[in-house]
C-alpha cells in the first residue's frame, strides 16, 4: 500500500511533537532537585495563616523561628536568638544573632521580631496565633539585637510556640497597627530559611532553591539545591510519578500500598513514629444525654476491655504502631505508663456490661471521620460485647459540628501534637472545661491536666501529668487505642532521616 | 428565525438562573459560610463577627440577589478559601479545562465516527459487533479506572507520555483520551444509526441508480446528512467536558475548573463554588442552545415547532 506524502507530511511532525514534549521530565539526583508530592494542594506560602501540617514541612524550608527543637533530643535550642535569659517567670530576654539575612538580603534585626510578635498580639482573632496570644502579654524591643517577652501567665511552653509556631516576619511585611493585610505573604514570601521561593502557583507547585546566605543554623546547610513540591491529589497518580522516577519523596502512605511499592524495588518503603495517638473520648459527663449508658464507669471500663486493640496494631496499623493505655504518646514529656490497664477481654467486658444493667446491651452511636477500617473494627469488637453500635462515618466538619452541639457519646479521635514531645500539646486542648472534646464533666481532671502549665519545674509538671493521666485511666474517660506509624515512599537516590516525632525535616535529606 | 433565536435565547437564561439559585439555597444549607472561613475549631465570637461582617446573618434571597446584582456588574466575589477574586481564579483555570474539553472531542470525533461509519457499512457483520460491544464496554468503564489503568500502560510501563500534569501538550493525551472515551458511544451508536436511515432513503437510491457509490457517495452524499444530529450531540458534549472533568483533572493533577471545583467544595468556598456551578450551567445551556439553533438553521421545519 502505497501511503500519500501529504499524510507523511502531516503526521510525521505531529508525531515528533508528541514524542518530543512526551519525554519525562525526571526529579533526580543529576540535576540535584527532590520533587516531592502532598495529597493537599498548597494554597499560600504563609505559615501565620495555616495550621495544616504541609505547610508546616514547607515553612520549616523557607522561615525561621527565635528557637529550635532539636529532632533527637527534642530539647528547645536557640535558632534565630543567640541567647536567652528568664529574667523571672514571666519575663523572658532574648538576644538576636546578628549574621542572618533575609532571602531579600536585607539584616534581621530586633524591629523584625518586635513587630511580627505584636502582629500576633494584635491579630489576635487568628485562628493559628490563639495559642501563643494565651500566654503573651507583650513584646518590646530593648536594642538593636535584643527583645523582650512578657507573658501573661507562667507557662512552660513558651519556647516551644516561639520554635514552632511563630516564624519570624520583616518589619511592616503585613503593612501597619490596624492597616494589617495577611495576604501579603501568601503567593511570594520573603522568609529566612534555608530555601528561598522561586515560584509559586497555588495549588500547583512550589518550586524552592536553597538560600546560599543561609546562616549557620542548628538545621544544618540543606545538601539538595531545588525542591520542587508538587499537588497530586490521587495517590494512584502519585505512585506512579514515584515509579516513573518523576517523584522522590511521598509521605503519609497507607501501609499496604507503601509495602506494595517497596516490594516492587522502584522505590524505597520506609517505616517511622509519629506522635499521632487515637483514642475514644466517651461521654462519662451525659453532655450527649443525662444518665446515658456511659456515664456509669463500669460501662466505660468494660468497652475497653471489648476493643482487641493488639490486634488491631498489629492487623490494620502496622509498622512502629504500638497500643497505648495513657491519654498521650509515650514519647512526650510527662507522659506515664503508670496507669491503670485494660486488657482485652470480651467476656469480662459482656459480664460487666450486664451488672452495670444492661442485660440486653444499649445502643451507641459511634463516630469516626478516618481510619474507617479501624472504626470498623472497633465498632465489629463492640457488637460482640452486645453494644448496638451505629457506625456513623463522616466528614470531619459534619463530626465537629455535631460535637459542637454536643450531640456525640463517643467517636475516633486523633492528635498529632503539632509535632511536640510534650503532654501539654494534647492536653490542653482535651481537657479544657470548655472544650467541646472534654467530654469527661470532670473538673479534677481539667485542674489536673492543665494545672501542669502553670509551673516552670519539671517534676512538678511530670507530677500533674501523672496524676491526671492516671485519673483519666482509672474513670476511663478515654479508650487510648495506639500511637500511629508513619510510612514514607522514596526513590532509591535519596537519604531521607526518619523523624522520630513524625513531622519531616526535608531540609535534611540528600542524595547517596 | 429570529423569534425562535429569542425564545431559546430566553429559555437557556431561565435554565442558567433557576440553576443558580438552586446552587445558592443548597450550598448555603450543607455549609455555614462563617464557619467555613473561620475555620474548623474557631472562636464562635470570631464566628459571629464573621457572620455579621460578610452578611451571613441577612435572609438568603436578600444574599442571593445581591449576588445576582454583583454578578450583572462583572463583580464574580471574592474567594475566601484562594485568596484571590473568582473571576481571576476561573478565567486562570478556564484554559486548561477549555483545551482539555477540546481535545476530549477530538478524541470521540476521530474514534466514533470512523468507527460508526464502518459498523453502518458492514451492518450486522463482526464488525459492527466489534464496534458496538466497543461502544458499551466504553460506556461502562468509570473514567478514574480507566485513566489509572492509561497511566499504567503508557507511563508507568512503556514510559511514553506523562504521568500528570499539565505543563506540555504531551500531559493532555491520556487525560483527553480518557475523557473523550466516555462520549465515544453515544456519538458513534448515533452516527451508525444516523448512516443506516440515510443510506436506505429515497435521496441515496436515486444517486446510486445515477451512478454514484463508493466514497463519494458516502461522503458526499450520505454523511452530510447523517453527521447533523452527531454535529448537534458534540457540541452539548463538549459543554458536559467543560464542567464535568473533575474526577479526570483529580487523577491527572490537570489544574482546571473541575480541579478548582472539587478543592473549593472541599474547602467550602462558596462564592467559588457557586460562581463555578453558574458557569458550568451557563456552559452547557449556551452549547445546547448553539446546537438547537444548528439544528433549525440547517432543518427549517425545526423553527415552526
Amino acid at each position: 500500500m502505497k501511503i500519500p506524502i501529504s499524510t507523511i507530511k502531516f503526521v510525521l511532525p505531529l508525531v515528533f511533537l508528541i514524542v518530543s514534549t512526551a519525554t519525562p521530565v525526571f526529579a533526580s539526583k543529576k540535576d540535584d532537585t527532590m520533587v516531592i508530592a502532598f495529597t493537599r494542594e498548597i494554597l499560600n506560602l504563609d505559615y501565620m495563616q495555616t495550621t495544616k501540617r504541609e505547610y508546616i514541612m514547607l515553612s520549616d524550608l523557607i522561615d525561621e523561628t527565635l528557637f529550635h527543637v532539636d529532632t533527637e533530643t527534642f530539647e528547645i535550642k536557640p535558632n534565630l536568638a543567640k541567647s536567652y535569659t528568664y529574667v523571672d517567670d514571666k519575663t523572658i530576654d532574648v538576644v538576636l544573632r546578628e549574621d542572618v539575612t533575609f532571602h531579600d538580603g536585607s539584616k534581621l534585626t530586633a524591629d523584625d521580631v518586635y513587630y511580627t510578635y505584636q502582629y500576633v498580639i494584635e491579630d489576635n482573632m487568628n485562628k493559628p496565633h490563639k495559642t501563643t496570644v494565651r500566654w503573651l502579654k507583650s513584646v518590646e524591643k530593648t536594642g538593636d539585637f535584643t527583645v523582650r517577652f512578657t507573658l501573661k501567665t507562667n507557662y512552660p511552653l513558651a519556647l516551644r510556640d516561639m520554635a514552632r509556631r511563630i516564624r519570624i516576619r520583616q518589619n511592616n511585611i503585613y503593612g501597619t497597627t490596624g492597616n494589617y493585610d495577611k495576604n501579603t505573604q501568601t503567593t511570594s514570601l520573603n522568609g529566612l530559611g534555608p530555601y528561598k521561593v522561586v515560584s509559586f502557583d497555588p495549588g500547583k507547585v512550589v518550586v524552592l532553591e536553597r538560600y546560599e546566605n543561609y546562616y549557620d543554623s542548628p538545621k544544618g546547610r540543606p545538601a539538595i539545591k531545588r525542591i520542587k513540591i508538587r499537588s497530586i491529589p490521587d495517590l494512584g497518580t502519585q505512585q506512579a510519578e514515584l515509579m516513573t522516577g518523576n517523584i522522590d519523596w511521598l509521605y503519609n502512605v497507607p501501609m499496604d500500598i507503601a509495602r506494595n511499592m517497596g516490594s516492587t524495588g522502584r522505590a524505597a518503603h520506609l517505616e517511622g513514629p509519629s506522635l499521632r495517638v487515637g483514642f475514644i473520648p466517651l461521654d462519662a459527663g451525659g453532655v450527649s444525654g443525662k444518665d446515658n449508658p456511659l456515664t456509669k464507669v463500669e460501662v466505660r471500663r468494660a468497652i475497653i476491655h471489648a476493643i482487641d486493640r493488639q490486634g488491631i496494631v498489629e492487623n490494620l496499623v502496622g509498622g512502629t504502631s504500638e497500643v497505648i493505655h495513657a491519654a498521650c504518646h509515650p514519647i512526650q514529656f510527662g507522659c506515664t505508663d503508670d496507669v491503670a490497664k485494660y486488657e482485652y477481654d470480651p467476656e469480662k467486658a459482656k459480664k460487666m456490661i450486664v451488672d452495670a444493667g444492661y442485660p440486653n446491651g444499649f445502643p451507641l452511636d459511634f463516630w469516626a471521620y478516618r481510619e474507617q477500617q479501624v472504626s470498623e473494627a472497633i465498632a465489629s469488637d463492640l457488637t460482640k460485647v452486645g453494644i448496638d453500635v451505629n457506625l456513623r462515618y463522616s466528614k470531619l466538619s459534619a463530626l465537629n459540628k455535631a460535637r459542637r452541639a454536643r450531640e456525640i457519646p463517643a467517636y475516633f479521635g486523633t492528635w498529632a501534637s503539632g509535632g511536640t514531645a510534650d503532654v501539654a500539646a494534647i492536653a490542653n486542648v482535651h481537657w479544657s472545661i470548655d472544650s467541646d472534646r472534654n467530654l469527661s464533666g470532670d473538673p479534677k481532671v481539667t485542674e489536673l491536666m492543665l494545672g501542669a502549665e502553670n509551673t516552670n519545674v519539671p517534676g512538678e509538671r511530670e507530677e500533674f501529668y501523672r496524676k491526671g493521666l492516671q485519673l483519666i485511666s482509672d474513670q476511663a474517660y478515654w479508650v487510648p487505642l495506639y500511637a500511629f506509624t508513619a510510612n514514607y515512599l522514596t526513590s532509591k537516590d535519596l537519604i531521607f532521616p526518619i523523624p522520630k516525632d513524625g513531622l519531616p525535616r526535608l531540609y535534611s535529606t540528600s542524595w547517596k | 428565525m429570529l423569534r425562535y433565536l429569542l425564545r431559546r435565547g430566553f429559555m437557556a437564561l431561565l435554565v442558567a438562573l433557576t440553576v443558580s439559585v438552586a446552587a445558592f439555597v443548597l450550598l448555603n444549607v450543607a455549609v455555614d459560610p462563617a464557619m467555613a472561613i473561620a475555620g474548623e475549631d474557631a472562636d464562635l465570637l470570631l464566628v459571629e463577627q464573621i457572620r455579621e461582617q460578610y452578611g451571613f446573618d441577612r435572609p438568603i434571597y436578600v444574599q442571593y440577589f445581591e449576588w445576582l446584582t454583583r454578578l450583572f456588574h462583572g463583580d464574580f466575589g471574592e474567594s475566601y478559601y484562594w485568596n484571590k477574586p473568582v473571576g481571576e481564579l476561573i478565567l486562570s483555570h478556564a484554559p486548561v479545562t477549555l483545551q482539555l474539553a477540546l481535545m476530549a472531542i477530538f478524541v470521540t470525533v476521530v474514534i466514533s465516527i470512523p468507527l460508526g461509519t464502518l459498523a453502518a457499512l458492514k451492518q450486522n457483520s463482526l464488525i459492527d459487533r466489534i464496534a458496538l460491544s466497543t461502544a458499551v464496554s466504553a460506556q461502562a468503564i468509570p473514567n478514574f479506572w480507566l485513566g489509572l489503568m492509561m497511566i499504567i500502560l503508557f507511563s508507568v510501563t512503556w514510559q511514553i507520555f506523562p504521568v500528570s500534569g499539565d505543563d506540555t501538550f504531551a500531559h493532555f493525551i491520556l487525560p483527553s483520551f480518557v475523557l473523550g472515551a466516555s462520549s465515544v458511544p453515544a456519538v458513534m451508536r448515533l452516527t451508525r444509526n444516523g448512516l443506516l436511515d440515510v443510506l436506505s432513503s429515497d435521496y441515496i437510491r436515486t444517486a446510486r441508480s445515477k451512478g454514484f457509490g463508493g466514497i463519494r457517495l458516502l461522503l458526499q452524499h450520505a454523511m452530510r446528512n447523517a453527521l447533523l444530529p452527531v454535529v448537534s450531540v458534540l457540541a452539548v458534549q463538549l459543554g458536559q467536558k467543560l464542567g464535568g472533568s473533575v474526577i479526570t483533572e483529580s487523577i491527572f493533577a490537570i489544574n482546571g475548573l473541575g480541579r478548582l471545583a472539587l478543592e473549593s467544595i472541599l474547602g467550602g468556598d462558596i462564592p467559588t463554588v457557586q460562581m463555578l456551578v453558574f458557569v458550568f450551567a451557563l456552559t452547557f445551556v449556551i452549547m445546547t442552545l448553539l446546537a438547537d439553533l444548528l439544528n433549525a438553521w440547517l432543518d427549517p421545519r425545526l423553527r415552526l415547532g
